[in-house]
């Protein structure tokens, strides 16, 4: 089922938490709504499972308007941040909760119910905990059961509060993994929301960026990553070197050196560089590149993080290099090098960060 | 051998830092002070119950005004402490729950009752439902007699015991939030079935402490009861008032002897208190 976000805004008091904002979740489709604290997504989510009511604008399934329709009717899941299971049932009688709480003309049988919940306890693998109480599981285990209750009325839109927030890094990564492969597998249109970039553009078929109740940016994960729309997007995404660059004929100067850019006029502006696109050079190679020194070596993890000083100026800049490549440089603290941007990304609009 | 006896001896956390004459000193104090002023009047009422024997003791229970005096009780209690379950469960739900103009003024009138003397309670009651009130008058006039009767022993108990529910539940309602209504509500549930089925067994043991409170004091209620009853002998006295005739009477056998009924309503009341208290301990556990 679709859901179509219609001029959606919400006040609290002064506070205006979302301002007109305009959204279509395709059927099947797995999004994320990704922004900082305060950004509006979760009441956006909130809105979407009635329990949360919009100042302006509406909110259609499937092409029907339910913003008449209360949370008890609309027939979404939801899974809360923190879980909220039913403390003093077992496993099994929350899974069970959204079926015994039918009337009793659609309410199934006592085997059908049983045979149901014991088939999600499968589909979450915690087959074996169904006697067990929220208290006496692992934070990933609630989460389960969290999805597993959400699950059981057989919802035409699962809606996902910080799905992961509360756990670990490595549950986290785990539960990440398992999420989509769960989504790929039942294809019931989702909707999650995140502060965890990562989280996002792991997980999601579409981003949605949020900021001060706002969208910046919809797109694959893919294009918000290497197309940002604005420098709150490339800066949200991970992290961004920010350097004063003017631009002249098609191509951005940084200091001596320059990169080729898609901007139309020649301004002095701020030009945004991921640090993996930051190489790092040893000898002059004749191009002109920006002299820096090496300030740290962070060489934890799959890639190696430099910490560096610009020579001309004193700012500071961090570029990332495969393993490999930090090998062949034999790079250490203290040394001059060379650096030079493969790629440099100009915006147009004044924007600050 | 030293490695088993390093395993075996398990060493205690040390909760006071205070030298050991000091926290000896400490724990004879509150023993004594408890003692004299607890221990001792509570073993007087049963000693001196007992003091012409258990004959005269369970004479003076049979007695028809005690009788009378118990059965009063029982029924005061037997509605205010519904009524309170009631409203305690409102006004907690409300306050926990609903953000509203007024909730701190609200607050503060629940305890009001723990405020205001009892006796002025009492006369509260008097002075708007008295002969001489406006309201009075016209209860009055049309025979519903309210002031020296049994509605006014009733009304005046539940005005004295309403918070206890109420302050029993806010602070547990207040602890869990709305998380579990809402999931209930997301999954179909209707107010009611989410009341029964995930509201209610969370604050179970809240509840009952709140129950056990609120009758304790509503059967040994005496300052706002005195005033309202008009203690007429085998009609409106209540248990505690009961004491206090017998006891001007000079009849210290049956004085003693209703004491001991309220004496023991409350060793029962400590004895449920904690089991109570321990649920809750090993449920939050």
């Amino acid at each position: 089922m679709s859901i179509e976000i219609r001029g959606v805004s919400r006040n609290f008091g002064e506070f205006a938490a979302l301002k007109d904002v305009n959204l279509l979740v395709e059927t099947g489709e797995l999004v994320a709504l990704l922004g900082p604290s305060g950004s509006g997504k979760t009441t956006l989510l909130r809105i979407i499972a009635g329990l949360e009511y919009p100042t302006a604008g509406t909110i259609l399934f499937h092409g029907e308007d339910t913003i008449r329709r209360d949370a008890r009717s609309r027939q979404v899941g939801f899974v809360f941040q923190h879980y909220a299971l039913f403390r003093h049932m077992t496993v099994f009688e929350n899974i069970a909760f959204g079926l015994r709480v039918r009337p009793r003309a659609l309410r199934p049988s006592k085997a059908d119910i049983e045979a149901r919940v014991m088939e999600l306890l499968k589909l979450v693998q915690l087959e074996g905990l169904a006697q067990r109480f929220p208290s006496q599981l692992s934070g990933g285990q609630r989460q389960r059961v969290a999805l597993a209750r959400a699950l059981a009325v057989e919802p035409k839109v699962l809606l996902l509060d910080e799905p992961f927030g509360a756990l670990d890094a490595r549950v986290r990564q785990e539960l990440r993994s398992w999420l989509r492969r769960l989504h790929d597998e039942l294809h019931i249109t989702s909707v999650f929301v995140t502060h965890d970039q990562e989280e996002a553009l792991e997980v999601a078929d579409r981003v949605v960026v949020m900021n001060k109740g706002q969208i910046e940016q919809v797109g694959s994960p893919e294009d918000v990553y290497e197309n940002p729309a604005n420098p709150f997007v490339m800066n949200f995404l991970g992290s961004v070197n920010l350097f004063h660059a003017r631009i002249h004929d098609g191509e951005a100067h940084i200091g001596p050196s320059s990169v080729p850019v898609t901007a139309a006029q020649d301004a002095s502006t701020i030009g945004y560089v991921r640090p993996h696109e930051l190489d790092i050079l040893r000898q002059h190679n004749g191009e002109p590149t920006i002299e820096a020194v090496i300030k740290h070596i962070h060489a934890v993890g799959p890639t190696v993080r430099i910490e560096l000083a610009r020579r001309d100026n004193g700012e500071l800049m961090e570029a990332e290099l495969t393993r490999e490549r930090f090998a062949d440089l034999a790079l250490k603290a203290g040394e001059e090098v060379h650096v030079k941007a493969r790629k440099l990304q100009v915006f147009t609009e004044d924007y600050s960060i | 051998m030293r490695s088993e006896k390093i395993e075996g001896s398990t060493i205690r956390p040390r909760l006071a830092t205070e030298a050991l004459p000091i926290r000896i000193l400490l724990i004879l104090v509150t023993l004594i002070f408890l003692g004299l002023f607890l221990g001792l009047p509570l073993a007087a009422v049963f000693t001196q119950a007992f003091a012409a024997g258990s004959g005269p003791y369970f004479a003076a229970l049979k007695d028809p005004n005690t009788v009378s005096a118990i059965k009063l009780t029982l029924l005061t209690a037997a509605v205010s402490v519904p009524l309170n379950v009631l409203f305690g469960l409102a006004a907690a739900w409300a306050i926990a729950k609903f953000e509203f103009w007024g909730k701190n003024l609200l607050l503060t009138l629940i305890d009001l009752p723990f405020a205001v003397s009892p006796v002025i309670a009492g006369m509260i009651f008097v002075l708007l439902l008295g002969k001489f009130s406006p309201l009075g008058g016209w209860l009055d006039a049309h025979q519903i007699k309210i002031i020296f009767a049994v509605p006014g022993i009733i009304l005046a108990t539940t005005f004295v015991t309403f918070p206890f529910v109420a302050r029993e539940l806010l602070p547990v309602m207040q602890a869990q939030g709305v998380e579990e209504e809402q999931a209930a509500l997301v999954l179909g549930a209707t107010g009611w079935q989410s009341f029964w089925r995930v509201t209610l067994p969370n604050i179970k043991w809240g509840l009952i402490y709140g129950v056990i409170l609120c009758n304790a004091r509503a059967m040994g209620e005496f300052g706002a009861v005195s005033v309202v009853s008009g203690k007429i002998m085998g009609q409106t006295n209540t248990l505690p008032l009961q004491v206090e005739a017998f006891n001007d009477d000079y009849n210290f056998v049956g004085a003693f002897a209703a004491a001991s009924l309220l004496a023991l309503l409350g060793l029962v009341t400590l004895v449920i208190k904690s089991f109570v208290e321990w649920r809750t301990a090993r449920h939050e556990q």
